[in-house]
């Protein structure tokens, strides 16, 4: 029907702009009918019904006849532009959307998985959808596409996004508390960056913010693994004390913000001592957004220190959307205070009191239907491509939770 | 709670001629007249609560982040919101309200067919409501599942949705018996020459609703009862963790909700129809096409469920086959609107409040059901399907149709049953106040959903900002409109001018009795000679 069809917006928003068009016909031709009529026979002009009239055979019928045509035309179109959202260009890339109370992961054909659905600019992307507890939705408004991901079922959906950019990728089937949390974005990438974002190592933890210093070549001064380079190394920048040259008058500072910020806006204005004042600014070439992107990864990493963060793990993985990091209930345990407390869990039907220690806590993490906290709903799903080592630091960072 | 309003009126109203007294003479009456006070009364009741939560959500909405309230406290807020708003209040509304005070006079009976069964459906309610009410604060808390329940997250929840789903079941035996009732009355009950051909456009309305809620209700009752298995003993029909389908529960809940829908909207086609030819003096144009188009609302409407379910995963022929029906079901609402604009032209009309609400009903049903079109049309339904624009839609026609068509029957026909009336120009504001801010309340939502806002959501993304606060400054004008609405409406049924047997120039039996109306409803049993709309010998003033 569209044989040259490229995109789902151009098979659904004519149907929308025919639809609309019409019922705007309608609409307004029966509000001005019903105010003409109100105003003309309106008692104060017309004392007494000019008319008793009961009805009228051929009006009835054309009324009937004409909305039947334009509802059959409504149909028509509804359902073609429909089969052009179910029928899967051939060339489409397939990417794995799972969905849980309350996140979204991606996982590629090399294995990689992110919680933002990169694509590549001008493809089709066949999204599987699966689902690991209840009922959600995937929905992409810009690209008019939207699916239920249904637990035990197959759906899918596509789209492909023509310009590079952010879109909203929302949760569109109520799924309790988390649910209008439970949003992500389709990152659109020019082919060759998102090839290249594509071949990074699918264990080297992702932040945009580091995709941003390698994007704008800071990495080139600035080592991430400690080594001197140019500029200082970003390796345990947040909180150090170092000493800057402001005007040629030395004085110490911490680097936090509002330091990092005024570096990248004012590279020169505070020099770190030992180091020559060369750095270009980055006002027009970094967007606000993009600076607090850098700031947050040079925060909340540290960088590199630590390969394998726990907290970080936790967040992506969606643990935190059912276990607490404050002690309120959620749909599971709160992790504060957990390790080495006395629980009770229900194993097979019987009632045990057991250690919450590295190994339970492992166990529970692999087998999580095994033993279940009392008071609990048995729902959470196992994690089978979690590696040895990401559930070893999961542990430690229950561990750390206090 | 009707006692306590009881006007001074004539000795021998139905007021003061019973054989008990006090609240007994109300709670355990059989008179059609009294249960339908009743339940006009405790649904106005649910309405007010619903209302209230309402406005509460659109508080919570009118920023992003919280407002005045958490998330799980809002998603149990807009699932009460819901099934309050429709199990306990719009749908048993018409049908017990306004279907047992009118629709017996209409037909020159003195009582329904049933008047203890009639007792009972009202007991019955009563008790359903009572349940749901206790869900709210027992066990986990209130239900947090959306008034659809929607499997696999329904049998998941710690909250109280067991007890909360029986409470509908219970009512939902309720809506049964009073449509057995009422098609029984309507079939044996008629008077001497009150044939079908003379029926008021009212009658044959909740003749079709009474059809609906026989046939539609049952379904709603096993399912509710399976979702209680699936929960209490883990039959796994539903879970797909135990080999169950998911689907299969979308489908027997929608069975009997989207007939509902018609529950909801039918009788209130039929207040619409008997409003306009008594304020434009004029006979409603196309009886039977109006009389038929009901009952094919009700038939084609109970074959349209799966458009609810478009995104769902089900097949491509069923979506074929749905939408398709959708569009047929289209037409005779199509049908009313333009067989009711026509009644207006050459009449003599007259804007006093209940033709106001009529013909505002007449423009916001009108939107409702356009923008239905948009949701059956398979292609952009994808777009639409579980956003604002769907609470919007739902808005326009259950509150802008039904709830509006409500309106105007209490200003229609309270003062009939009180013999007082309320002040005219009050009003007229109030309708405005209402009718103004429920476009911009309603609209609003319907442009979010268009730029993509999911619905039941706590929380939202800042571009959607403008339109929720625009949204929530229209539901407080809506709500300022209701109030003053309901204040002089009820002070003026209390106090106001009294009102002769026929204040607007009807046609139907109702106005030919003494306002408020004996026990008995007619003196002498009357005999029909005109029809309904027939306004030449019905003595216009």
């Amino acid at each position: 029907m569209y044989p040259n069809l490229l995109t789902t917006n151009q098979a659904v928003d004519p149907v929308f702009m025919f639809i609309f068009g019409a019922c705007l016909v309608l609409l307004l031709g029966i509000t001005a009918t019903m105010l003409v009529f109100v105003f003309r026979y309106h008692r104060s002009r017309a004392p007494e019904p000019t008319s008793q009239s009961s009805g009228n055979i051929w009006l009835e019928i054309t009324w009937i006849v004409l909305p039947s045509i334009l509802v059959l035309a409504m149909f028509y179109y509804g359902w073609a532009g429909y089969l052009s959202l179910r029928n899967v260009p051939k060339n489409a890339l397939p990417v794995t959307a799972t969905a849980r109370m309350w996140s979204w992961s991606f996982t590629y054909a090399n294995g990689k998985t992110s919680s933002k659905l990169y694509v590549p600019v001008g493809k089709p992307i066949l999204v599987n959808l699966v689902s690991l507890d209840v009922l959600h939705g995937f929905y992409l408004p810009a690209f008019r596409v939207k699916r239920d991901v249904v637990p035990g079922m197959k759906n899918h959906a596509w789209f492909v996004a023509t310009k590079p950019g952010s879109y909203d990728l929302f949760c569109s089937q109520y799924c309790g508390v988390g649910h209008s949390a439970m949003i992500t974005s389709v990152e659109a990438l020019p082919e060759p960056q998102f090839a290249a974002w594509l071949a990074q190592s699918a264990s080297m933890a992702e932040h945009p913010g580091k995709e941003l210093l390698e994007k704008h070549g800071c990495l080139g001064c600035h080592s991430l693994d400690g080594s001197p380079k140019i500029g200082p190394t970003l390796k345990g920048i947040w909180g150090r004390k170092v000493t800057v040259m402001t005007g040629g008058v030395e004085r110490s500072t911490i680097v936090d913000e509002p330091y990092l910020r005024k570096s990248l806006l004012e590279p020169n204005a505070d020099v770190v001592k030992g180091f020559p004042p060369i750095m270009p600014p980055f006002g027009k070439v970094l967007k606000e957004d993009e600076i607090n992107q850098i700031i947050s990864f040079l925060r909340s990493n540290g960088v590199e220190q630590s390969p394998l963060d726990g907290k970080k793990l936790a967040r992506e993985k969606g643990c935190l959307g059912c276990h607490s990091l404050d002690g309120s209930v959620g749909a599971g345990p709160t992790f504060k205070g957990l390790y080495n407390k006395q629980v009770t869990v229900m194993q097979n039907g019987t009632r045990l009191t057991v250690t919450a220690d590295d190994a339970y806590l492992s166990e529970s993490i692999r087998q999580p239907k095994a033993k279940i906290v009392e008071g609990f709903q048995p729902i959470m799903p196992p994690y089978p491509d979690l590696k040895d080592d990401e559930i070893t630091a999961l542990v430690e960072f229950i561990e750390a939770v206090k | 709670m009707g006692s306590a309003d009881q006007p001074e009126t004539v000795a021998s109203s139905f007021w003061n001629d019973t054989g008990r007294s006090g609240i007994t003479s109300w709670i355990f009456s059989t008179d059609h007249k009294r249960i339908g006070l009743l339940y006009f009364y405790t649904v106005l009741s649910f309405f007010l609560i619903a209302v209230s939560l309402g406005v509460l959500l659109r508080i919570e909405l009118m920023a992003p982040g919280r407002t005045i309230m958490g998330p799980q406290t809002y998603n149990a807020m807009f699932t009460v919101h819901g099934v309050v708003m429709i199990f306990l209040f719009i749908i048993p509304g018409f049908p017990g309200a306004f279907g047992n005070l009118i629709m017996p006079i209409q037909i020159g009976a003195q009582d329904v067919s049933f008047p203890r069964l009639n007792l009972f459906s009202w007991w019955l309610y009563i008790f359903g409501a009572a349940i749901i009410i206790t869900s709210l604060f027992t066990g986990g808390g209130p239900p947090d599942t959306g008034w659809t329940f929607y499997v696999p997250f329904s049998e998941r929840t710690t909250t109280n949705v067991s007890l909360a789903v029986f409470g509908v079941f219970v009512v939902g035996f309720s809506s049964i018996l009073t449509g057995v009732n009422f098609v029984t009355t309507i079939h044996r009950l008629r008077a001497q020459g009150m044939t079908w051909g003379r029926l008021p456009l009212f009658v044959w309305s909740i003749y079709a609703t009474a059809w609906v809620q026989i046939l539609a209700t049952p379904i709603l009752g096993i399912t509710l009862a399976l979702i209680i298995a699936e929960r209490l003993l883990g039959t796994g029909l539903f879970d797909p963790a135990r080999g169950g389908d998911p689907l299969m529960y979308q489908h027997l809940f929608w069975i009997y909700s989207h007939p509902a829908v018609y529950i909801m909207i039918l009788p209130a086609m039929g207040v619409i129809s008997d409003v306009i030819p008594v304020f434009s003096r004029k006979p409603i144009f196309g009886y039977k096409m109006i009389a038929f188009s009901s009952l094919a609302i009700a038939a084609a409407g109970s074959l349209v469920w799966g458009h609810h379910m478009f995104t769902s995963g089900m097949s491509d022929t069923a979506i074929l086959v749905f939408s398709f029906l959708t569009f047929v079901v289209a037409i005779p609402s199509a049908i009313k609107v333009f067989n009711w604009v026509s009644t207006l032209y050459r009449g003599s009309i007259s804007l006093e409040a209940p033709m106001l609400f009529a013909l505002s009903f007449l423009l916001l049903f009108s939107i409702g059901g356009l923008t239905g079109l948009i949701l059956g049309a398979a292609a952009t339904d994808i777009h639409v399907h579980d956003t604002q624009f769907v609470v919007g839609h739902f808005h326009y026609v259950i509150f802008g149709g039904a709830g509006f068509a409500f309106f105007s029957a209490m200003h229609y026909w309270l003062p009939k049953f009180y013999g007082r009336r309320y002040a005219e120009k009050p009003a007229v504001v109030a309708w405005a106040l209402m009718f103004i801010g429920f476009n911009i309340t309603y609209f609003s939502m319907m442009v979010l959903g268009m730029k993509g806002m999911p619905r039941r959501y706590y929380d939202y993304l800042p571009e959607f900002t403008a339109l929720n606060l625009t949204s929530t400054i229209g539901s407080w004008i809506l709500v300022s409109g209701l109030i003053l609405m309901l204040v002089n409406l009820f002070r003026g049924l209390l106090k106001g001018e009294p009102v002769g047997d026929n204040p607007w120039g009807g046609a139907t039996l109702e106005w030919s009795i003494p306002s408020p109306p004996p026990t008995e409803n007619f003196v002498e049993e009357p005999v029909v000679t005109h029809g309904p709309y027939d306004f030449s010998g019905s003595g216009i003033p």
